[in-house]
């Protein structure tokens, strides 16, 4: 889960991380409460990156001019991303700009530091940045290395090395996916300041640290009610714009299963994989919200039961069908307890395809028919 | 076959659990030789006819195993692996899904320090069909033979073995390495163990969108492989910026794509399949070379 600016800065100052004082604003009218002097930065809060190339961040003269940018910038969508808030802060006048993240490597399977003597920069394009492992367990001469490895010296080198140190202790008690400063700042007073923030907080964690409870719920804004749905369910949709519901478990079948369907000239209209150990209830839930897609004319599920127990899956297509006797499925149905389920679905009616390419080829077939023409 | 045999002394950690103790029951049908499982508090207690220890150290000293397959709940895992490697595992097929990275990261640091094998986490184990099913794969669906596989994938896995099973094509041993982003054994660990498996002919890579792993495996395989590989990469019609059910499937900033993968094989001189019946076709194909050779 990608986190605001503001909560980022707010847990940077929790953590002994400067940040520019500031002030977070929701109506164009609360910047008259604002006492930051002028010219102020009026920054989009979005979940989502490229605010600056987008034009997210304006600059205000004065009250006017602010309350002008401000009702513009409060309606602005970017990359799908809805604009929660608008955080305020005071214009620095900047001497120098770097760059410091700490993430996960997943080809050395650690967690690393990201560092460049440039900040403000797209790091992905960028040549001039150091990539350290970090040590486990941590150590606080780690962060003089990094700041010695990008070339700083002098009292700078100091302050960096304990930012990076701050940053790092924040990653890991907080179980983080990514924390990064960019750009870091050192003002013509010798300040060093996160001018931006950005954390990516890990969902799998979240039930461990009491600090984000709820926040699921308020982030939430860029997404469907499907997804919302799906979340709180614990399912993985993906909503996409053809017309075949896919429903299998696993993430790997399910994007196989929508690569077939593709192939066979089918248009997957969402991706959605119930996950491993799926019982009645949850796979219920998924087929109701796959059902709920208007777009959806026909549901394939293709489920390969190992830690799925197909007789739940059965159980919850035979309730579903009582709800739903009009919707269209094609359904593939194999592993464990294959034989209960196969029983189950017989004294239902439903017919299962045994092969996936034959399951999926009556699913395409059936998608190009107007729904409701029967099963 | 690699990493197990008929020979494998298995723990269950976490066996006395939903799933922990489902599938130990499983895994004693299909002959695996599980000989103990652990759940601290319940020591001395049998489940499924073994025996309960309390800590990994007991049951390994009990029972000469040095293999354990782990069930337990998401934020005990780093500690169940960590008191397994402690008690001198040298395979731990971790199961669970949803270890927060951080935590995989610790465990992966420790089974590199100690020179261990972990498969996982969030992955659906290993076989060796006909001798020894260590995980949550559906034993019926594998049969013994001259494939050996290496998958990203749980179910995409079962897809593949059903397709080369059903063509009359077994396994040597099937290995599903898991779709975390931070997991023990990748790619190239398995694939140098392939390399040098007697009983393996043919190998058959599945993978999948996001990340590089893939890239390095088709470099690996090119430098070091002499027998055919045949790979499958699922997502191919992926949006990117979408987490695609696997915590590590996501196209971002461009990498990761299905295309990158699929290049990156076939510049190595390896064949990629489009569909899963397709990879039973080409190592059918592959398998008549081996024989002519």
């Amino acid at each position: 889960m990608n986190l605001y600016e503001w909560e980022a800065k707010k847990i940077f100052q929790e953590h002994g991380i400067p940040v520019p004082p500031s002030h977070r604003i929701t109506k164009p009218e609360e910047l008259r409460k604002v006492h930051l002097g002028y010219p102020l930065t009026l920054k989009v809060q979005v979940q989502s990156g490229g605010r600056g190339k987008a034009g997210g961040i304006q600059f205000a003269q004065d009250l006017k001019d602010g309350e002008t940018k401000a009702k513009d910038l409060l309606k602005m969508v970017i990359n799908g991303s809805k604009t929660e808030s608008l955080l305020i802060e005071p214009r620095l006048k900047i001497a120098r700009e770097i760059y410091l993240s700490v993430t996960l490597d997943r080809s050395r399977g650690c967690a690393i530091f990201i560092a460049s003597a440039e900040g403000g920069i797209e790091i992905e394009s960028s040549t001039n940045v150091v990539t350290m492992p970090i040590p486990y367990p941590y150590h606080d001469y780690v962060g003089r290395d990094l700041a010695k490895q990008i070339g700083l010296t002098g009292t700078l080198l100091n302050k960096f090395a304990d930012l990076a140190n701050k940053l790092y202790r924040l990653f890991e008690s907080k179980d983080l996916e990514l924390a990064e400063i960019n750009p870091l700042i050192v003002t013509d007073g010798d300040e060093v300041l996160a001018l931006d923030g950005k954390i990516t907080i890990c969902d799998d964690a979240l039930g461990r640290h009491k600090c984000f409870a709820g926040w699921q719920e308020t982030h939430m804004l860029d997404l469907s009610d499907r997804e919302k749905r799906s979340k709180r369910a614990g399912l993985n949709l993906v909503e996409l714009d053809g017309n075949i519901g896919i429903l299998c478990n696993g993430a790997g079948l399910t994007m196989a299963t929508m690569d077939l369907v593709k192939a066979f000239g089918g248009q997957p209209g969402n991706f959605l994989d119930a996950g491993g150990g799926s019982d009645t209830e949850k796979t219920l839930e998924a087929l109701e919200i796959v059902h709920d897609n208007p777009k959806c004319d026909v549901i394939l599920v293709n489920i390969l039961g190992g830690i799925t127990a197909c007789d739940e899956v059965a159980q919850a297509l035979v309730a579903f069908m009582k709800r739903h006797p009009e919707r269209k499925l094609v359904v593939r149905l194999r592993g464990n307890n294959q034989d209960v389920a196969e029983k189950m679905l017989a004294e239902s009616g439903l017919k299962l395809y045994p092969e996936l390419e034959a399951a999926v080829k009556q699913a395409v077939e059936q998608s190009k028919v107007p729904a409701g023409a029967g099963r | 076959m690699i990493l197990i045999n008929k020979d494998t002394k298995v723990i269950v950690q976490g066996a006395t659990g939903k799933m922990g103790s489902a599938h130990t029951k499983r895994m004693i049908a299909y002959g695996t030789k599980v000989v103990g499982g652990v759940t601290p508090g319940k020591g001395g207690t049998k489940i499924e006819g073994i025996p309960v220890f309390d800590t990994v150290k007991e049951a390994f000293q009990a029972t000469g195993a040095t293999t354990s397959v782990i069930f337990v709940p998401p934020f005990l895992a780093l500690d169940a692996g960590s008191e397994a490697l402690d008690a001198g595992a040298e395979l731990i097929v971790l199961i669970t899904e949803g270890i927060p990275p951080q935590d995989a990261a610790k465990l992966v640091a420790q089974v590199k320090a100690k020179g261990a094998k972990l498969i996982g986490p969030n992955c659906p184990g290993v076989i060796t069909p006909g001798e020894c099913l260590i995980g949550i794969l559906p034993g019926s669906i594998f049969k013994s033979g001259p494939v050996g596989m290496v998958s990203r994938s749980g179910t995409l896995t079962y897809e593949i073995a059903l397709a080369l099973t059903e063509s009359g094509l077994g396994q040597s041993t099937c290995v599903g390495v898991g779709g975390d982003p931070i997991k023990g054994m990748g790619y190239e660990e398995a694939l140098s163990l392939f390399k040098d498996d007697a009983k393996t002919e043919v190998i058959v890579l599945i993978g999948e969108i996001g990340g590089t792993a893939e890239e390095e495996a088709a470099a690996y395989i090119k430098a070091n492989v002499k027998k055919p590989v045949v790979a499958y990469i699922a997502g191919q019609t992926a949006p990117p910026g979408k987490r695609m059910g696997h915590a590590g499937a996501i196209i971002s900033g461009g990498k990761g794509t299905a295309q990158s993968k699929i290049e990156a094989f076939e510049k190595a001189g390896i064949k990629v399949a489009k569909t899963p019946s397709e990879v039973a076709k080409f190592v059918a194909e592959a398998s008549k070379q081996v024989a002519r050779a």
